[in-house]
């Protein structure tokens, strides 16, 4: 996954970070968009459940 | 250091450790030592040249890099100071949910400051659709080319050994999200619902703060190239956002039971920990030092205003000695105005916050003893402004819309009385600031902040994510959403607060 033909420091001159030039940037971003939203989407679940336990 | 290794270089390495097997010169094929001498000369030649050169290009850089870098963890300080606040005004049955609700607008913050609050700030300065501005810093095509996760502008979204600033500058913007999701978490504490919450923190800390940075905080915004409009330290566009943004919130979601009696009167509902809350204010007082220094470009890089002075994000001069008289004036005059009428440390602390806030706009312009006097004024009026508040039936349990919101839109007026005729951009014929683009500038954020607060709780509260249940609220939120307790050996003997 080294961004660069050669896999040597030398040679990197900009960004170094892994899949730098591939499509897991752009996949991992959507992945972590989409496992915020399915948090809150459990969070709510729990919390309306157990707030309902203290209906009077 | 360099020059320590540079002389031991030119000891051989037996002189030093093996007197014992000295050989001369020529059958060892070392240096006289003329010519070491001669090699020394050059070397600290080379290393002085290095000094004015390209040396002192990257101690530049990396000073600007750890600037940034280091007004991070002191804004995390505001957030310490937040979490303190909060838990110590909830009443003890409430104290670790306020606490988990803080820390969770922190940590929703900054991923979505990095999904798409970024992307705002750079793509919408002139407005809708987002044009480019003449400063080339501006648009949704420069924001594309930068600003996303994806594509060619990752490249400027993560680790990048040629781009020593995209990182840090993010950072320091994350941070400022945050204070204003902080802002208003305050204000909503002990009967919101923490999705609901969550989805109005990002809301206002990566979207609607953003628009108003970008329009009244960028050098290409249209409210600084048309109105002149100057708010160095964003007592505006942070504070007035994020304070009516909290007003728009606690219309839709009512008081607290038991803070109204059936005539309209108040009670007052103490938190748990006064020394906690006063504390936290403090606390956010030192965070401060890191927002302001955040809002200081420095010198000598090429995305900086000038190459010898820190500038203003508009790219005017100023200095850190600026902000050092005013800040501490600033705090020391709202102390004392708040004082006068109050006794009170809870609101004595408030009014240190609002002396900072209240000369924000001009803190790199005005003189220390005018600070004060404008900031000793925020907190005279601080305390009657909550009660005004309070008496139309808003429960605001830490004050956060008067302190923020009502002393924010204060302080950028003041400037338009004060800062009249102060050049708004370091360019030729540059606009102006003057009352009544000041006026118009608080006007817009007013209505950056309360609009989509009062829209987005009114959607929640139509679905039901808004308030907590009645049975949960009476309970206490601890029960509901934490599963541990903040003072366990008080068990069920706790206080109740009489109004309830």
């Amino acid at each position: 996954m080294f961004p660069y033909s050669e896999a040597s420091w030398s040679v990197v001159d900009g960004a170094m970070f892994i899949g730098w030039g591939t499509s897991l940037p752009g996949i991992t971003t959507v992945l972590a968009m989409i496992a915020c939203v399915v948090v809150l989407v459990i969070g709510q679940r729990s919390e309306s459940a157990k707030a309902k336990t203290f209906d009077k | 250091m360099k020059i320590a290794n540079l002389m031991f270089d030119c000891a051989p390495a037996d002189r030093i450790h093996d007197g014992r097997h000295r050989k001369n010169d020529s059958q060892r094929g070392v240096l006289t030592v003329e010519d070491q001498i001669a090699e020394l000369v050059a070397k600290v030649a080379a290393l002085e040249a290095a000094g004015s050169g390209a040396g002192a290009k990257v101690t530049n850089t990396m000073f600007a890099e750890t600037y940034y870098y280091l007004t991070i963890p002191l804004m995390i300080i505001i957030h310490a100071g937040f979490l303190a606040y909060e838990m110590g005004a909830s009443r003890l049955k409430n104290v670790l949910s306020s606490g988990v609700k803080n820390i969770l607008a922190f940590a929703f913050m900054i991923p979505t400051f990095y999904f798409f609050g970024w992307w705002v700030y750079f793509g919408f300065p002139t407005g809708i659709p987002g044009a480019a501005g003449p400063m080339g810093i501006s648009g949704v095509e420069y924001a594309n080319s930068i600003a996303w996760g994806w594509g060619e502008s990752a490249q400027y979204m993560g680790p990048n050994i040629a781009d020593n600033i995209s990182g840090v500058f993010f950072g320091a913007f994350a941070l400022f999200a945050c204070t204003t999701a902080s802002i208003m978490s305050g204000a909503v504490i002990e009967r919101i619902q923490t999705v609901g919450f969550i989805i109005l923190a990002v809301v206002l800390g990566s979207f609607a703060w953003v628009v108003a940075a970008a329009w009244g905080w960028h050098a290409d915004g249209w409210m600084v190239t048309k109105w002149g409009v100057h708010d160095f330290g964003a007592a505006g566009l942070v504070h007035a956002v994020a304070g009516f943004f909290a007003l728009g919130v606690l219309i839709n979601l009512g008081p607290r039971i038991g803070k109204f009696n059936a005539d309209g009167s108040a009670n007052h509902i103490p938190g748990h920990n006064m020394p906690l809350t006063v504390v936290g204010l403090m606390l956010i007082i030192v965070g401060f030092w890191g927002f302001l220094m955040a809002c200081v470009v420095p010198p000598g890089e090429a995305w900086s205003w000038f190459p010898d002075k820190f500038a203003t994000i508009y790219g005017t001069p100023i200095t850190l000695g600026s902000l050092s008289f005013n800040i501490l004036m600033g705090v020391a005059g709202g102390i004392i105005g708040t004082w006068l009428f109050t006794r009170d440390p809870f609101w004595m602390m408030s009014g240190a916050l609002a002396g900072i806030i209240s000369t924000a706009s001009g803190l790199d312009i005005y003189f220390p003893a005018h600070a004060f006097l404008i900031a000793m004024s925020a907190g005279l009026i601080l305390k009657p402004c909550a009660d005004w508040l309070e008496r139309r039936g808003i429960d605001d349990a830490v004050g956060a819309v008067t302190v923020h919101g009502t002393i924010g839109l204060y302080g950028v007026v003041m400037l338009g009385i004060w800062g009249a005729g102060y050049p708004s951009l370091a360019i030729d014929n540059a606009p102006t600031v003057s009352l009544m683009g000041q006026i118009g500038g608080a006007v817009v954020f007013f209505l950056l902040g309360f609009v989509p607060g009062y829209v987005v709780s009114y959607i929640l509260k139509m679905f039901g994510m808004l308030r907590i249940r009645e049975g949960a609220e009476l309970a206490g939120m601890d029960l509901v959403k934490v599963p541990a307790a903040g003072y366990p050996e008080w068990g069920t003997d706790a206080p109740v607060t009489p109004a309830e």
